[in-house]
């Protein structure tokens, strides 16, 4: 996609949340769509069998890998998706509001694993409604009003900005 | 539009980075066509995944899975016979032979181009979504269908059994050349298609009825003998039919596989592929692969030029 204005400069690896489902095949099973979701991504199949196995414990879909993801909760999708984009070793992620889904145990392993992101000094784009989520996560926030920018600096004050819009 | 892009520093104990991985997140908005090659080469374990993902997801919950790829040109077979052979007495000697020696490079190009054109359209959320190469997506069509063109193969082959059929293995080694330049101008046209289609929806429906009209402009049913034999008649030069590139690969492929150049008598069609050298099949392969060529570079240029809108229109 092309900005309408400006450019975009990124370095390393970019690996994108997807919408819930959209990178998965209902009638694969989990294991080949994290395959195909890794593939997607970027990453050669040597380095998915190299984390395969984390990423399914990260999902905790032990028991499930080898199903047809169509018969998976909209909970199993998210974790799953959540654990391949987060294993695939970005150096950029964009995270667009998808974690209001899944349990609460497993909102906060994703907080955590998304704070580890942070330690390591990797960059994360966050889009949410939730003020909440933003003042936990971010260290700087923008925000939008029908495209166009109308605030940019520390998530308090963007955050007081969104509750005036 | 300003564009900057550096490696970024290996973390340690970080894992090689795939080729492409740091030029794919450039929002760079032209790139040249070998750019283009070094990407989908880069991408290649993806364009494999999807093949594998489109022949799976096929025939997932299908009892007979890959059985149906073999059916549909057996039926074929069987009706093309009954009707053409028993019925309307076209008098071709080994007709099943015949049909499907051309049929199955047909499936090729048709098939592919049905599924390459809603490759893109039908794949918006990942299109939308992720970065890699879209050219995947056409070319994965192209791969799905190469599979199916090779277990269609098996049923010309056990025809050839059946039938107790001679096969002139001095020609058989045009099938080689035939099924390349095939693959570069189906994979050419794929690749139009899929980013036309996100511009102008009509394409795929136009095209449906653009792919009857030319099944039946291409000696496949019926002989190049009688074709060569009408124009001629009209006082016209039978190398006019060359105009069509599919009839030059499917007369390759019919003299590869079939190899009976005419059946003279009673009831018979006479002249049925043309009577030359493989020099003169090899030449118009050649013409046919050039072209193929610069279509395929043309392709790719308009391509890269339709890409950057991808998101916005789907």
């Amino acid at each position: 996609m092309q900005p309408s204005t400006g450019f975009i400069k990124t370095v390393g690896r970019t690996a994108s949340l997807l919408e819930l489902g959209a990178g998965f095949h209902p009638e694969l099973t989990g294991r080949e769509n994290v395959f195909m979701n890794g593939q997607i991504l970027g990453l050669k199949n040597r380095d998915i069998e190299r984390r395969f196995d984390e990423i399914v414990e990260f999902a905790e879909l032990e028991q499930f890998i080898d199903q047809q993801v169509k018969h998976y909760s909209s909970g199993m999708y998210v974790r799953l998706g959540f654990a391949v984009a987060t294993n695939v070793d970005p150096d950029v992620l964009l995270i667009d509001e998808v974690l209001a889904v899944g349990d609460e145990a497993f909102q906060r392993k994703c907080l955590n694993r998304i704070r580890q992101f942070q330690r390591e000094g990797r960059t994360m784009m966050f889009v949410s409604h939730s003020p909440e989520l933003v003042r936990q996560i971010c260290d700087r926030a923008v925000v939008l009003d029908h495209g166009h920018m109308i605030d940019i600096g520390p998530p308090g004050e963007a955050i007081r900005t969104f509750g005036r819009a | 539009m300003a564009i900057t892009t550096s490696a970024p520093a290996e973390r340690p104990g970080d894992p090689p980075r795939p080729p492409g991985s740091v030029a794919a997140t450039v929002n760079k908005p032209r790139r040249g066509v070998l750019e283009h090659v070094r990407l989908v080469l880069a991408y290649r374990e993806l364009l494999l995944g999807m093949v594998r993902k489109e022949l799976k997801v096929k025939y997932k919950n299908s009892a007979l899975g890959f059985l149906w790829s073999m059916l549909n040109p057996a039926m074929y077979l069987v009706v093309f016979y009954v009707v053409f052979q028993i019925v309307l007495k076209n008098g071709i000697p080994y007709f099943p032979i015949f049909l499907l020696s051309g049929l199955i490079a047909w499936n090729l190009w048709s098939v592919t181009l049905g599924a390459a054109t809603g490759s893109i359209t039908g794949n918006s959320s990942l299109v939308n979504k992720v970065y890699f190469p879209r050219e995947i997506l056409p070319l994965s069509a192209v791969g799905a269908n190469l599979v199916h063109f090779f277990l269609q193969g098996i049923v010309l082959v056990l025809g050839m059994v059946v039938f107790r059929f001679d096969v002139d293995l001095g020609y058989l080694w045009l099938a080689v050349p035939a099924l390349l330049v095939l693959l570069v101008l189906t994979s050419a046209v794929a690749i139009f298609l899929a980013c036309v289609n996100v511009y102008a929806r009509d394409t795929q429906h136009l095209l449906e009825l653009a792919l009857l009209a030319w099944f039946w402009m291409t000696p496949i049913v019926y002989p190049w003998g009688l074709v060569a034999r009408s124009l001629e008649g009209e006082g016209l030069s039978s190398g006019l039919a060359l105009l069509n590139p599919m009839t030059s690969i499917v007369l390759a492929f019919q003299r590869a596989f079939y190899g009976i150049t005419e059946a003279f008598g009673e009831g018979r069609p006479g002249v049925i592929l043309p009577d030359e050298g493989s020099l003169w099949f090899l030449r118009n392969l050649g013409i046919v692969g050039a072209i193929s060529l610069v279509l395929l570079v043309l392709a790719v240029r308009l391509f890269d030029r339709l890409e950057a809108n991808f998101a916005e229109e789907l």
